[in-house]
């Protein structure tokens, strides 16, 4: 049972990540990939205020959450002087940097990871009190979206996204959308990172390379852009299918490159017999006015 | 510590092992110029051109010469595939920068995962041992492997210069990359100009690879890394500048090996990201001589 917990533990936080990712790069249309290392932020930094300083641990989550936001405005505000592929590349950048910091740093026990968090709810009461918590946080943030997407400021984003150059000749501040809505996804983000960390309690610098921002992506996009449904049924589909295999017993050396070689063989026929994603919300092979930029 | 004959050390190794990086770098930087693609599939290419190679030699116990040609093929054919079936309907479908990352990096991802699944995550090299003899020249030691990498990778570079320069379909790929649709125009099938391009960027791909494969360990994920600072090369060295992105390769090469002497040696990687996030921000056309210094360098 508790193989089945662990798994539907992972696809509300895959949801929480996917859901928060679309709103940067489908309503956003900003394609940074460093979504992994604002999550890795939020586990790190609830894990380690929690275990070393004593600090409760729905404070830790909360702080964790407040150290992803900040380290993203700090990326975003120079970063977003480009856009298109160098935002990419610079994104790339900025992830794996701070998973190279985190490495070599004492205090965050280097590339041993951090062992011995202290666990939420689970021991007062039970693991069906921390599922139940993550699928209502999984459910608040995809209805946070939704709402998003609805609201002025989702019609500001939207104008944003597909002509920048109308939407401040409006007088519109295009900047403090963009780093809003990356401080926002990447705060969510941090979220799902801390209820990761107290739940498996222990995290390792190499969960949040860039194959994670592969993985999140492929939700994302496999599930549909701009949708706030899409990203779910894609975190489900993706993150459950690969497990199917678990129970054949396989020998962890096959099983992990098989499950592999399912998730990444699923991406890539989805990507040509499906393009627009499962759920679709138009066109989403065509770029959105997001060209090659330049500073 | 500080001495002579520790920085000659240092940068006859950089140059040396800036070989393969070279290599790498132009095979990213021609396919970018020509084909307008940020091809990250090429880990999934360099992972066949290693997997290939050492599987020759190490499970059917074929000679160099053989390993190479057989891993040439595959990482050709394998290049062609992802050509056909891959970038040609990426491109039909006027898919938008993200959606050629994802496919490019999934493909990456896919083959990663092939190797995994027949090779194993332990690290393997082409050749059983990688030792090869030292001579001592004027205090500085140099490889048996240093020379034969340095002479094959400055061969293929003027190989493709010249190809470039004086061949007719080296012609028709810089009128592609200049202006695809205006080359149309004048009858060039930029279809095959695109599929030429994967192939050459192959066969750097392939050389570069055994190069490596010679000298350090690979892991199915290795060839990951090893791309990221290709494409740092290509972003320094400017994008459409094939030379500009072979030169970044060599100084990055000194950078990271000189970096030694002043930083420990695990923090060579921040540094690597730092300077490629610093770079792709302020320099995003990548590092340009001032005009007046750019006349004098002609």
């Amino acid at each position: 049972m508790d193989y089945i917990y662990s798994v539907i533990i992972l696809i509300g936080l895959f949801v929480i990540l996917a859901s928060s990712f679309n709103l940067i790069i489908g309503y956003g249309g900003l394609i940074s990939i460093a979504h992994p290392i604002f999550y890795g932020l939020g586990a790190y930094t609830s894990a380690l205020l929690a275990r070393d300083l004593g600090l409760p641990i729905p404070l830790s989550i909360l702080a964790g959450v407040l150290m992803a936001t900040v380290l993203s405005i700090a990326m975003a505000l120079p970063a977003l002087r480009i856009s298109g592929d160098y935002l990419l590349i610079a994104s790339i950048g900025f992830q794996l940097g701070m998973i190279e910091l985190i490495k070599n740093l004492r205090f965050t026990g280097g590339a041993s990871g951090v062992s011995g968090i202290p666990a939420f709810l689970v021991p007062t009461f039970g693991r069906e009190a921390y599922v139940a918590l993550v699928i209502v946080a999984a459910i608040g943030v995809v209805l946070l979206v939704r709402w998003i997407a609805h609201s002025d400021y989702g019609r500001a984003i939207s104008a944003m996204r597909d002509d920048e150059q109308a939407f401040a000749a409006l007088g519109r501040d295009a900047k403090w959308i963009k780093v809003s809505l990356f401080a926002l996804g990447s705060g969510i983000a941090g979220f799902a990172g801390a209820l990761y960390a107290h739940y498996f309690r222990f995290v390792t610098s190499e969960q949040f390379e860039i194959l994670m921002s592969a993985t999140i992506l492929t939700m994302v996009v496999v599930g549909g852009l701009k949708t706030p449904w899409g990203p779910v049924v894609g975190a489900i589909l993706l993150q459950s299918l690969p497990q199917a295999i678990t129970f054949l017993n396989l020998p962890p050396v096959i099983l992990g490159p098989l499950q592999g070689l399912l998730f990444t063989g699923l991406v890539l026929i989805f990507m040509f017999l499906r393009p627009g994603g499962l759920v679709q919300a138009g066109n989403t092979w065509r770029a959105h006015g997001s060209g090659r930029g330049g500073a | 510590m500080f001495n002579m004959t520790t920085v000659a050390q240092i940068l006859w190794t950089s140059l040396a092992t800036s070989s393969y990086y070279v290599m790498f770098a132009v095979a990213f930087s021609l396919v970018l110029k020509v084909n307008g693609v940020f091809n990250f599939a090429q880990a999934g290419l360099m992972t066949i051109a290693f997997y290939a190679a050492h599987g020759m030699v190490a499970g059917l116990g074929a000679g160099g010469a053989v390993a190479f040609v057989v891993a040439l093929g595959a990482t050709m054919g394998s290049a062609w595939v992802l050509e056909r079936f891959g970038f040609a309907a990426l491109r039909r479908n006027n898919a938008s920068p993200m959606f050629v990352f994802i496919f490019t990096i999934v493909a990456s991802e896919f083959i990663a995962y092939l190797a995994m699944l027949l090779f194993g995550t332990w690290p393997k090299t082409v050749f059983p041992q990688l030792f090869w003899p030292v001579t001592i020249v004027g205090d500085i030691a140099i490889s048996a492997w240093d020379l034969p990498a340095i002479a094959t990778t400055s061969c293929l570079l003027l190989s493709l210069w010249a190809f470039l320069r004086f061949t007719k379909w080296g012609q028709f790929m810089v009128a592609v990359s200049d202006n695809a649709s205006l080359a149309e125009l004048y009858g060039i099938n930029r279809r095959s100009v695109y599929m030429l391009t994967m192939l050459i960027a192959a066969m750097f791909i392939t050389t570069g690879m055994f190069l490596y494969g010679t000298r350090a360990q690979v892991q199915p994920l290795t060839s990951l890394e090893l791309m990221l600072f290709a494409a740092l090369a290509t972003i320094l060295g400017g994008i459409g500048r094939i030379g500009g992105a072979a030169l970044a390769a060599v100084l990055l090469g000194i950078v990271q090996n000189s970096s030694i002497l002043v930083i420990p040696s695990e923090w060579q990687g921040f540094l690597l990201y730092v300077f490629l996030f610093v770079t792709i921000i302020f320099f995003p056309q990548g590092i340009r001589l001032p005009p007046r210094i750019r006349t004098f360098a002609r």
